[in-house]
């Protein structure tokens, strides 16, 4: 660790601020993230359709391009932060590499470094990511306050991890060898699932209360939309929740009313890989494994 | 004015006892306060019991409202007759049955047999659930009424309901502060519409729909919420026939002086504000 680490007084990063989403069909899963599921469509540029749900400049892009187009954005501290990130992944192997300009842009931030963790996924590592001065207008009332947090799919989930200690992030909860990662006061901003394969598992938007998670249940049964699982409860961090699937295989969740760490330290809780430590409500994933308690 | 405190007990005929216990114990999550050859008493809260099976006619169902005291009692039974409504003084007996210390029964406009009780019996023993549905006590029942204007009259002028919100020209009315304790439903007989039992939490709520839907119940409405109490709820069929609601969350009528009813027009958001539909209930009015 150099001597800027030891001396730094803030965290290593701030937030996750956006997730970029390589999709086969741009404008159906556009129709979605804005018609059904009620984020803002701001930008539509360098061949990527923006969104909005708080008072950040975009929070999710659609695009086809899968060399490019699908990525994490991590927001980080600083500038001697994202450097202090960038040896550190350098020592322990990952792939770090600097960008451009252009590619910056793209990003609607000041600088970055595009990281890879074991599994392959891509996180953005950046700074200053743009805000709006405009409030955020949603197309309909789903009620819906800010991008909270992300799933994602881990291969090596060991090896993930450290990719994510690296950052600064420390585990609050397991289920099974599922890792609820925190990075502020809320219990969880990342969920690490075991799985086959890499890839963004869901977005998480919360939103203002329990009724907006109903209501939300009722509107995608109403047209049809197929519910992942939910409503439900999930044990460890309280948030209730409801996960929802688009086209292309893009899972986007409400959520609501996750528990806040306190101030005393606690070793993470180890809960068992069953269906009421997922959802204390009795609700069950259809179709995804990773949300599934293996039986 | 017969000033009504609170509702007391739900007493209902039942051809098949056996299956009400298997219900209200594996379902509902009541406790068995007592149980015979003829009768099923079971509890829901710190009171002796709130609903009472009885072998016999499903369609034998009556509700029991608790008065201050006997003097109250004898001057309802004299605003009831003076009014033509027949008054059965309670025998000795049928009070024991009912663990009443006195009670009158007649019948409301529309035919719905009521009772009127004098002390209640309470358990000292806490109330110990048969299964962890989360309810604090039995609450409000769904009346129904086959002319809700003539009924609303005669549960707030001759009694002492006050109606707190109306869907339509169905009123839900109180007795006390809580939000409603009669809540009239349009049928065309008289019945019990349905009995609440209010429960902890909203998680109650939801794990009883997963549950009971697990267990192939009916689930008729819900998981809701009711703009006008501001109740979470789930309705669900039991034996017989009859429904009965889980709720949480009821408002209080904050200031009994100035709270004016509000009126709701007759459409689902009325009943369900986040979109819930009713299956296999009919809504009221309807």
């Amino acid at each position: 660790m150099s001597e800027s680490a030891k001396n730094r007084t803030t965290p290593l990063i701030a937030s996750v601020c956006y997730v970029r989403y390589a999709v086969s069909e741009p404008l159906a899963c556009a129709r979605f993230v804005s018609d059904i599921f009620g984020l803002q469509q701001v930008a539509d540029r360098d061949g990527e359709l923006a969104f909005r749900s708080d008072d950040r400049y975009r929070t999710v892009s659609l695009s086809n391009d899968q060399g490019d187009g699908a990525s994490i954005g991590v927001e980080v501290w600083d500038e001697a932060a994202l450097q202090e990130i960038g040896e550190r992944l350098h020592e322990h192997g990952f792939a770090v590499r600097t960008t451009n300009a252009d590619k910056c842009r793209r990003r609607y931030v000041y600088s970055a470094l595009l990281a890879e963790d074991a599994s392959g996924n891509r996180i953005d590592l950046v700074t200053r990511p743009a805000r709006s001065g405009r409030r955020y207008f949603p197309p309909r009332d789903a009620g819906i306050v800010r991008f909270q947090g992300i799933g994602l799919r881990s291969t090596d989930h060991v090896r993930d991890l450290a990719f994510w200690r690296l950052l600064g992030t420390e585990v609050t909860d397991w289920v099974g060898d599922i890792a609820y990662l925190r990075i502020d006061n809320l219990h969880h901003r990342i969920a690490l699932y075991p799985s086959r394969r890499n890839g963004l598992l869901y977005a998480a938007f919360e939103v203002e209360a329990l009724d907006q998670i109903m209501q939300n249940s009722y509107f995608m049964q109403e047209n049809q939309v197929k519910i992942v699982q939910g409503p439900g409860r999930q044990s460890a961090s309280r948030q209730t929740f409801l996960h929802v699937e688009g086209p292309d295989g893009l899972i986007l969740s409400y959520v609501n009313g996750i528990a806040e760490v306190g101030e005393k330290p606690r070793p993470p809780r180890q809960f068992p890989l069953t269906a009421t430590s997922l959802c204390n409500w009795g609700s069950e994933c259809k179709g995804v494994p990773e949300l599934s308690a293996r039986t | 004015m017969i000033q009504l405190k609170d509702v007391s007990y739900v007493r209902l005929g039942s051809p098949d006892l056996e299956q009400a216990e298997n219900f209200a114990t594996t379902c509902l999550g009541l406790q068995i306060a007592e149980r015979d050859k003829k009768s099923l008493y079971l509890r829901s809260d710190e009171r002796a019991h709130t609903l009472c099976y009885s072998e016999g006619d499903p369609s034998d169902q009556t509700v029991g409202f608790e008065v201050e005291n006997e003097a109250s009692l004898q001057d309802a039974a004299s605003t009831l007759e003076s009014l033509g409504h027949a008054v059965h003084a309670g025998k000795a007996q049928e009070a024991e049955q009912r663990k009443v210390k006195a009670f009158i029964g007649f019948r409301d406009p529309t035919g719905n047999h009521i009772e009127l009780v004098v002390r209640p019996e309470r358990n000292g023993r806490r109330y110990f659930a048969s299964r962890d549905a989360g309810i604090t006590g039995f609450s409000h029942i769904g009346l129904n009424s086959t002319d809700p204007l003539r009924d609303e009259k005669f549960w707030t002028h001759v009694c002492n309901a006050r109606v707190s919100d109306r869907i339509g020209d169905i009123p839900l009315m109180r007795v006390n502060a809580i939000h409603h304790t009669i809540a009239l439903v349009r049928a065309p007989q008289s019945g019990i519409q349905h009995i609440n039992h209010q429960v902890e939490t909203n998680d109650d709520v939801l794990r009883s729909y997963y549950f009971l839907n697990e267990r192939r119940v009916p689930i008729v409405f819900g998981p809701g919420r009711h703009p006008t109490s501001g109740a979470r709820f789930l309705y669900f069929r039991g034996p017989d026939g009859m429904i009965f609601e889980y709720s949480v969350g009821v408002d209080e009528i904050e200031d009994e002086a100035t709270h004016r009813p509000r009126q709701y027009g007759f459409e689902p958001t009325s009943f369900c504000m986040w979109g819930s539909k009713p299956a296999g209930m009919a809504l009221p009015n309807k």
